[in-house]
């Protein structure tokens, strides 16, 4: 736990957001600027211990993306000035975007959203989310696990076939699982 | 389709931020006042649903692979107000946990992905289940559903890039569109199959979700209600007529050739339109028409195959057996 994560999360988002409103707000012929960002961004990734590697590896997840939109912004009058001032803002955000996540626990983020009195309903949903994405996510290994022992191989068709069949068997067995955590909170007086 | 930070602009970021708020303002209002939140501990873990859904990778043409987004599904198992609210937890913690689409264009996002793909997705399910859907209709209005709701989710995102200036209408429009025809596919199957696989086990569920929304004004005929989306979904393509050529001459005046293919773009359309229609326009809306209403009828072979037959056995059944026996 370095200084960074420790941070109250209120100030980290709104430091966060206010930086990326800036870049945002840049237009694109001066996004260059924004390069000026860079070496904050580098020294708090550093405070926090993060590994430039492992950001840099999921920069690259979102490059697809990033190239499309870039690509399409060319076909227009200085088509190159302003793609690369995109690329050069879109990759500075998702930057500040990804030291923003690693370092912020979700716990931390519901309770700045309460505070920040973000209906009940929604922050209690993605409290739930963030606690049984992992547990869903186990449920869905094991389904294919048992299927993988089950079945020999599987034909295209057939793959289409049992991917519907799992993802629905999983609603299924979230709606059960939902319904025992209702009863379960019930019964300890919550909601 | 998830926008990051750094496309859209300012003014177009908080104006979908706003239309965002207010959308889902209104679900968390309906919901309070509809259910006995009951319903919490259903919503969150739907939401890891949806959210482990979203993992499933299946591949498009040319090594690129789209995902399941799932709003129409959500808005089938859950209702409409249930379903935003699903899918918008889920777009912020893809957002703030794993910085998947951007925190300044969250608004947009949830307007694409969350407002437009439920409310279409909804309005599509609605409108072709009716009143009392059997089995078979269910699966093809969620499919059918899928399918539009990827669609003007893209429609949408299309127009935010245009309206931030960073790409131009004509060339943004038909790129989005043609590459979410095809992972639109991809949902529609998947949802169909989930939905076959819910009714076959859990079908109680369908019919609670249906009663948390909007009341649908049962049309005469899926038939009727597919002809009436298709319309739809041309009168949203007209615009191509007129954007994709323009596109393709931008696209080939930046690269140069600029001579040579100056009469050539418009060529194909005037052979390919329709004989005795006139204007490129109502060709492409009647092409758009005729594709949609193909999709529809393959959505409906779909869910003949997947249905399987003993959902109304209980009437067909003994004479069917005792055909069987006698021959």
């Amino acid at each position: 736990m370095s200084a960074v994560h420790r941070a109250p999360a209120p100030l980290k988002l709104g430091v966060g957001l206010a930086l990326i409103l800036g870049l945002a707000a840049l237009p694109a012929e001066r996004a260059w600027w924004g390069l000026w960002a860079l070496p904050l961004l580098v020294l708090v990734a550093f405070l926090a211990r993060l590994s430039i590697v492992g950001l840099l590896r999921r920069l690259a997840l979102a490059v697809p993306f990033l190239l499309g939109v870039v690509s399409l912004a060319w076909f227009r009058p200085h088509g190159l000035e302003i793609a690369l001032g995109l690329l050069i803002k879109a990759s500075l955000s998702l930057f500040t975007l990804q030291i923003l996540a690693s370092t912020t626990p979700i716990s931390d983020i519901v309770r700045t959203l309460r505070r920040m009195h973000v209906p009940e309903v929604l922050c209690d949903a993605i409290a739930l989310l963030a606690r049984y994405s992992t547990v869903l996510a186990d449920e869905a290994l094991r389904m294919r696990r048992a299927r993988a022992g089950r079945t020999l191989r599987a034909s295209r068709v057939h793959w289409w076939r049992v991917l519907g069949n799992s993802v629905g068997l999983l609603f299924v067995r979230t709606v059960s699982r939902a319904e025992r955590i209702q009863v379960a909170m019930r019964s300890r007086g919550g909601a | 389709m998830h926008i990051p930070d750094g496309f859209l602009s300012a003014r177009v970021a908080l104006g979908y931020a706003a239309l965002s708020s207010l959308g889902i303002g209104v679900a968390c209002y309906r919901l309070r006042s509809e259910s006995d939140r009951g319903q919490s501990a259903l919503l969150g873990v739907s939401a890891a649903f949806v959210f482990a859904a979203q993992m499933v990778n299946f591949p498009v043409v040319a090594g690129t692979s789209g995902h399941l987004v799932g709003s129409a599904l959500a808005a089938a198992l859950l209702g409409l107000p249930g379903a935003l609210i699903v899918m918008t937890a889920v777009l912020i913690v893809q957002c703030l946990v794993f910085a998947d689409g951007g925190v300044f264009a969250l608004g947009a996002n949830v307007f694409n992905l969350g407002l437009v793909g439920c409310v279409v997705g909804y309005c599509c399910y609605r409108l072709l289940c009716g009143r009392a859907p059997s089995s078979t209709r269910r699966v093809a209005a969620v499919a059918f559903a899928g399918w539009c709701a990827t669609l003007a989710g893209a429609l949408s995102c299309a127009s935010q890039l245009a309206l931030s200036g960073t790409a131009r209408l004509p060339v943004v429009l038909p790129a989005l569109l043609g590459v979410h025809a095809l992972i639109g596919l991809g949902e529609a199957v998947i949802s169909a199959l989930v939905v076959a696989t819910v009714l076959r086990f859990r079908p109680e569920l369908l019919e609670r979700a249906a009663n948390g929304g909007l009341e649908a004004r049962a049309p005469a005929s899926a038939v009727l209600a597919g002809l009436g989306l298709s319309v739809a979904v041309a009168a949203l393509l007209g615009p191509l007529a007129y954007a994709a050529p323009d596109g393709f001459a931008h696209v080939m005046q930046s690269l140069g050739l600029r001579a040579s293919a100056q009469p050539s773009p418009l060529a194909p359309l005037s052979e390919y339109g329709i004989p005795g229609v006139v204007s490129g326009v109502l060709a492409t809306v009647l092409a758009g028409c005729f594709g949609t209403l193909l999709l529809f009828g393959l959505c409906w072979l779909l869910a003949r195959a997947l249905v399987p037959r003993p959902a109304r056995a209980s009437d067909a059944e003994a004479p069917r057996v005792a055909v069987e026996s006698s021959g």
